[in-house]
């Protein structure tokens, strides 16, 4: 199987994708897009969202930090959703695969929406332990484990071409 | 986080010392802590400390597995908006960061 991600000249990052593949991923940019701009203080917001300071003595600091921060890190998530979502509409089918070549931007872009992606889920999910990828099936949250053991795999592949420098 | 097999086990490397060395000045003391999550995979912390802080492989890996093993790690220390400054960078790549003063 070809890899998945691969450097191609020095600023070009290559995503060969199963289209099966392609299909689950252009559902999820769109659904990282409702959770960031969802007002409000669910579990999902506080960890995209945490505080800066814990100390109760800084609860004022901290309130000035998301005052002036929060909506800048809602937009720079934003941004990425967007350079993710608009780079999974283009690209080239074959008969068997999805192919696009990602700037480096856009693949930093990736990289972060996987990671936001997965980081929503794993509070949907309540994972508490360092997940390692298993799944159990008989667990009614199986089907959505599966998504997060597959993002996770689709991260590290992303890391090992964005270091291939 | 997750473990990362390809990961390399490097040799201690003599720590750079400038990063600490910030300028004497009394209202310095706040170090940015990041907190160990059970989602983060243990390559894109170390991708993230390298990008973010210019530190060497090692370095990051070495402040990875601090917080992987003990649950925490101080990655950066200096004057208040700086260390509000790193947060906010760390928050961008979804880390969970928070500052305090160093006691």
């Amino acid at each position: 199987m070809p890899a998945t991600f691969k450097r191609v000249g020095r600023d070009r990052v290559r995503v060969r994708l199963g289209h099966d593949e392609v299909a689950v991923l252009r559902d999820l940019p769109g659904q990282l897009r409702a959770v960031l701009t969802e007002e409000g203080d669910d579990p999902v917001n506080r960890r995209l969202f945490p505080p800066a300071y814990l100390e109760p003595g800084d609860a004022e600091r901290d309130a000035e930090y998301r005052r002036l921060m929060h909506d800048e890190l809602v937009q720079a998530k934003l941004a990425n959703v967007e350079l993710v979502a608009g780079t999974l509409a283009k690209g080239s089918p074959s008969a068997r695969r999805w192919t696009v070549d990602l700037t480096e931007e856009e693949a930093t872009a990736w990289l972060g929406v996987l990671n936001d992606l997965r980081l929503a889920l794993g509070v949907r999910l309540e994972i508490t332990e360092d997940f390692d990828g298993q799944v159990d099936d008989t667990d009614p949250r199986a089907p959505a484990m599966h998504l997060l053991a597959y993002l996770g795999w689709l991260e590290e592949h992303l890391l090992e071409a964005l270091a291939a420098t | 986080m997750r473990h990362h097999m390809g990961m390399s086990t490097t040799a201690p490397v003599r720590e750079r010392t400038e990063e600490h060395e910030d300028v004497v000045e009394p209202d310095i003391p706040w170090v940015v802590i990041v907190w160990n999550d059970p989602v983060n995979l243990m390559s894109y912390v170390v991708f993230v400390l390298q990008k973010l802080f210019g530190y060497s492989k090692e370095k990051a890996t070495r402040l990875m597995l601090d917080v992987h093993h003990r649950g925490k790690a101080v990655v950066s220390s200096g004057p208040r908006e700086r260390a509000e400054f790193d947060v906010y960078r760390l928050h961008g790549a979804g880390l969970w960061a928070t500052m305090q003063k160093d006691r």
